[in-house]
């Protein structure tokens, strides 16, 4: 884990045109300036821009989402429910397709993964941090008499690494727990789609049509890359769509099609940063398609926020109550936890984050919101303990206030500066 | 109200109370009629479980029903073997001691591999099944979590079903007027175009601790019947989709099909009958 490269990939204010802001792990773009894209700004509506740039579509649909299916819930759920597959199964695949791009190029040279043994500690940390929260989960759903929730257990993995780097930005400046919060998300949710797979695999209804589907699409993927093939369009379309087709015939989201895919794809020798765009000529396909999904992908958020979030408060129980406290009380007690067993096999933390800023980062990881809303969706079907779920989904955006307030309390980042 | 013949003569709304002015006529209680008897939000052990066990028991001295539905919330709270007993083998052993059937649905508090594996309860191991009696099909759901393969299970039994009755029992209401939860929305846009389809009459749901019938809703009775055990007092809120309602006392609901009726009278854990009513069946849904 190399966290010295943090500090420059993920300015806020406005840079020069030639270097732009990357999204954050599978995320929607993280805000990049205004100024970024001189002529892109001067043609897009103002207010468009800015909800674009600063990830504001998906808060934005959430909230459309909640007023209405609690003043109006018939048409809310009528609406919804014929959108739910395009934007579920279909929109969703740009943004998973993000994630997976920002995956493959961490891997490369330059990139945070590279090499593998810099992703040891934060991936053997994220184990702790789920695993904690997962079992104060599975105690405390039976505590609220809600047992039917524990069905949503994959949704305790998941880690929105956008609002995450967002809250890491604001507690830490730009200090090395940054980076080291958004690995920690992304192998936090790499587990959460494993449990999916799991969860998934066991609801398979072709699984040998699935299987052979996705071997042609990784082959058709190996051979284009073979071919030397630097178009974009043959890999997305040809093989992400067999992907697409084994993973919807296989039980599992479909949305997650293009996370086999996109290793294949050509990209350039070096990353640019985990926060850093590519030259905006960059001509290597993956960049082409981080280009191209830019926007799709912020819509399609939008669109999930206003499909997943409708949850009639109503409706609600006390076993709403058993995700947001688990994941609150369980995700900076098991980072610690994975974190100090880590260390006793020898991997060391970046320099800078002792318990203290691992109990404020336990905090912000512990923000499930999209991720959680997508995690639960696919691990469970329709009706209360979903809705019990997507609002304890919705409740973990706390974690955010409470990381600040602890980082307060604990005097650690910006107010360790403070003090 | 079409379709309910007017036995409850004349209904007043008090606050949320809303009972039958005059007592409604007893079942018809004839021979080779179906009896049965509906409760739901039952399994909290609490005393006055109890005493709405008793009075079922005392009203089957008169009315020989052999069947009860369970509308979800079987249990409560811890469900260990000696939970279960406590929570219904105890209750409702004169029941069970005369031969009484108990056909259950999963409520949100039903922990699912104890509720379903449990024999008494008679769901040998299933989510969602369906079984009948002469000339009825009981559907009975897992409205907890709604998924795809349930909705075309029911679908398929609905379709091949030769029954002219047909009641479906699952645990969160479709149509409500409770303060606590209500309606689910979200369930009735996935169910009701499948009960609407396949001419399902009466639906039994739970999930609110009150009494309340609803006034049919495209041609289908609602009954909530959430107050077998626990009792939310004061927890209906009447509006005009409401046709009778009770939250002042846990109750128990009896029914009898006859032929091409539906009697039903619900009595209150005191032994008071708070509603009642014949529903008749036909054949074609108006409207449809």
């Amino acid at each position: 884990m190399h966290a010295t490269k943090s500090p420059h990939h993920a300015r806020l204010t406005p840079r020069p045109a030639a270097a732009h802001a990357h999204p954050p792990m599978h995320a929607a773009p993280v805000p990049r300036a205004h100024a970024a894209h001189p002529a892109r700004g001067a043609k897009m509506p103002r207010l468009w821009h800015f909800a674009v740039e600063y990830l504001l579509l998906l808060p934005i649909g959430a909230a459309i989402a909640l007023i209405w299916v609690n003043t109006a819930p018939e048409s809310y759920f009528r609406v919804t429910g014929a959108l739910r597959f395009a934007v579920n199964d279909v929109a969703m695949a740009l943004f998973f397709g993000l994630v997976a791009k920002e995956i493959v190029e961490a891997t490369i040279p330059g990139g945070v993964l590279h090499p593998w043994r810099r992703a040891a500690l934060p991936f053997a940390a994220s184990v702790g941090m789920t695993m904690v929260p997962l079992v104060l989960f599975a105690v405390l759903v039976p505590m609220f008499d809600e047992p039917r929730v524990l069905q949503g257990w994959p949704a305790v993995f998941a880690s929105d690494v956008a609002f995450g780097y967002f809250a890491a930005r604001v507690v830490f400046g730009r200090q090395a727990a940054v980076p080291f919060v958004v690995l920690l998300g992304v192998c936090a949710n790499c587990l959460g789609l494993l449990a999916l797979a799991v969860t998934g695999a066991a609801a398979s209804l072709y699984p040998a049509v699935a299987v052979a589907l996705m071997a042609l699409a990784l082959t058709l993927a190996g051979m284009l890359r073979q071919a030397r093939i630097r178009s974009l369009w043959p890999y997305l379309a040809g093989s992400g769509g067999l992907s697409w087709c084994a993973l919807y015939f296989g039980g599992l989201a479909p949305a997650f099609a293009l996370l086999p895919v996109l290793p294949f794809v050509p990209h350039g020798r070096r990353d640019p940063g985990f926060f850093v765009d590519a030259p905006s000529a960059a001509p290597d396909p993956l960049s082409r398609f981080e280009r191209f999904s830019r926007h799709p992908a912020q819509i399609a958020l939008g669109l999930f926020g206003l499909v997943a979030a409708g949850v009639p408060l109503k409706a609600l129980d006390w076993g709403t109550l058993s995700l947001p406290l688990a994941v609150l009380a369980g995700k900076p007690l098991g980072l610690v936890a994975g974190v100090g067993i880590a260390r006793a096999f020898g991997l060391h933390l970046p320099s800078g984050i002792g318990w203290r800023e691992l109990t404020v980062i336990g905090l912000i990881a512990s923000v499930g919101f999209t991720v959680a809303l997508f995690f639960a969706s696919e691990s469970i079907g329709p009706g209360p303990a979903l809705s019990a779920i997507r609002m304890g989904a919705l409740m973990s955006v706390a974690g955010v206030f409470a990381a600040i307030g602890a980082a307060a309390l604990l005097r650690t980042g910006r107010f360790a500066r403070a003090v | 109200m079409r379709h309910v013949l007017p036995t409850v003569a004349c209904a007043v709304v008090a606050g949320s109370l809303l009972v039958a002015r005059e007592a409604p006529p007893p079942l018809p209680n004839v021979t080779g009629s179906l009896k049965m008897v509906v409760i739901g939000d039952n399994g909290t052990g609490s005393r006055e479980q109890s005493e709405v066990a008793e009075q079922m028991a005392s009203f089957r001295q008169q009315f020989r029903y052999d069947l009860v539905l369970m509308v979800g919330d079987n249990f409560y709270g811890a469900q260990r073997p000696s939970d279960l007993a406590q929570k219904f083998a105890r209750p409702y052993k004169p029941l069970l001691d005369a031969g009484v059937i108990f056909q259950a649905a999963l409520g949100n508090h039903d922990d699912e591999s104890s509720t379903i594996n449990y024999p008494p309860l008679n769901m040998h191991g299933r989510r969602y099944y369906t079984f009948s009696r002469p000339g009825i099909r009981f559907l009975v759901l897992d409205t907890n979590v709604l998924d795809e393969p349930q909705l075309q299970w029911a679908d398929a039994v609905l379709q091949q079903a030769t029954e002219p009755w047909r009641i479906a029992v699952f645990h969160h209401p479709l149509y409500g007027n409770a303060r606590r939860h209500g309606a689910n929305v979200d369930l009735r846009l996935l169910l009701e175009p499948l009960l609407l389809k396949h001419r399902v009459q009466v639906v039994f749901s739970g999930h609110d601790h009150v009494y309340e019938r609803l006034k049919p809703q495209k041609g289908i009775h609602y009954f909530v019947t959430g107050s077998g055990g626990q009792l939310r007092k004061g927890g209906l809120e009447a509006s005009d989709t409401t046709a009778a309602g009770f939250d002042q006392d846990q109750t128990f609901l009896a029914a009898e099909i006859a032929a091409d009726d539906l009697h039903f009278q619900v009595i209150s854990r005191t032994g008071r009958t708070v509603d009642g009513g014949v529903i008749p069946r036909v054949s074609e849904r108006i409207g449809s």
